[in-house]
């Protein structure tokens, strides 16, 4: 690669493909951030896992009240919206931009279908008398899935933001840094969601 | 339909799959090791593919493709391990 490069600088012709395929999508700011916001989750996710080694019959009580289809299909909305965030980037990509601004509508619906769902949940364990306070359980339940929450409210104010700038075609192919950087933050919204289902829905 | 776009609808059928088994599985009241094994399991494919696809990091530099990587291989190991053993 470096040979590759040195060719470059001295005959002064364009990076060869084979340099230009090992680019990392989006900008690098976005991929320390995405970096440091999965350190800060990992760190809760020990945490919870734990307190629940240490008090293993509160955890099994409290995940009794949770349903796991909620957790199912909160997953399944959130795979279905990267992977059509996935394909917005390909059209941007391959300059359409009405076709990305689709697709990023259609993602952000299918993360509304998670919201409803996570919402509904809160709203039934808060009418069944827990909250934030009840226990370490529960304490760690709504921390962790309200953080994830905000992040998903952020990741679709991006996804609002990049859906109407598609709108007006203001991304190129050669030019798209900005829409691959919000993308791959969606993404990593998602990648979070599989282990907070893996270890709050899941593991027993 | 280009290569990329293949390895999305395949990626996205991957994760479906998985997250129905996963969940069928925990559901199934058969708590042995090898449920658990193959649970976790499945949540490491699952990142590998968000990270490797959906992220394009197989098509970045290693360095940042194994960071992100060795995060969605390491984190549900510690927790299954932490939880399990």
């Amino acid at each position: 690669m470096t040979n590759i490069l040195l060719f470059d600088e001295i005959n002064n012709v364009p990076a060869t493909n084979k340099v230009s395929e090992k680019k990392l999508p989006g900008d690098l700011a976005m991929w320390i951030f995405i970096v440091m916001e999965l350190t800060v989750f990992a760190i809760f996710f020990i945490a919870f896992a734990v307190t629940q080694r240490i008090q293993t019959e509160m955890f099994i009580e409290g995940r009794a009240t949770l349903s796991a289809s909620t957790g199912l299909f909160c997953t399944l909305a959130l795979i279905i919206s990267s992977y059509f965030v996935a394909l917005a980037v390909e059209a941007v990509r391959k300059g359409n931009n009405v076709a990305a601004s689709r697709r990023l509508m259609l993602a952000m619906f299918s993360a509304t279908v998670y919201l409803a769902l996570k919402l509904n949940e809160y709203t039934t364990l808060l009418e069944l008398g827990y909250d934030i306070s009840t226990n370490t359980f529960y304490t760690l339940y709504f921390f962790i899935t309200g953080f994830h929450f905000m992040h998903v409210l952020l990741g679709m104010i991006i996804l609002a933001y990049m859906g109407l700038k598609a709108r007006k075609e203001s991304y190129i192919p050669t030019d798209c840094n900005g829409f691959e950087a919000g993308a791959s933050y969606w993404h990593m919204v998602d990648l979070v969601w599989i282990i907070v289902f893996f270890l709050i829905y899941i593991i027993h | 339909m280009s290569r990329l776009l293949n390895n999305v609808h395949f990626s996205v059928i991957i994760l479906i799959l998985l997250t129905l088994v996963s969940t069928l599985l925990a559901q199934s009241n058969i708590q042995t090791n090898v449920v658990a094994i193959l649970v976790t399991l499945s949540v490491v494919i699952k990142g590998q593919q968000i990270v490797d696809i959906f992220m394009e990091l197989n098509r970045a530099q290693a360095k940042w493709r194994w960071l992100l990587l060795s995060y969605t291989i390491l984190i549900p190991l510690v927790l299954a391990i932490i939880i399990y053993s």
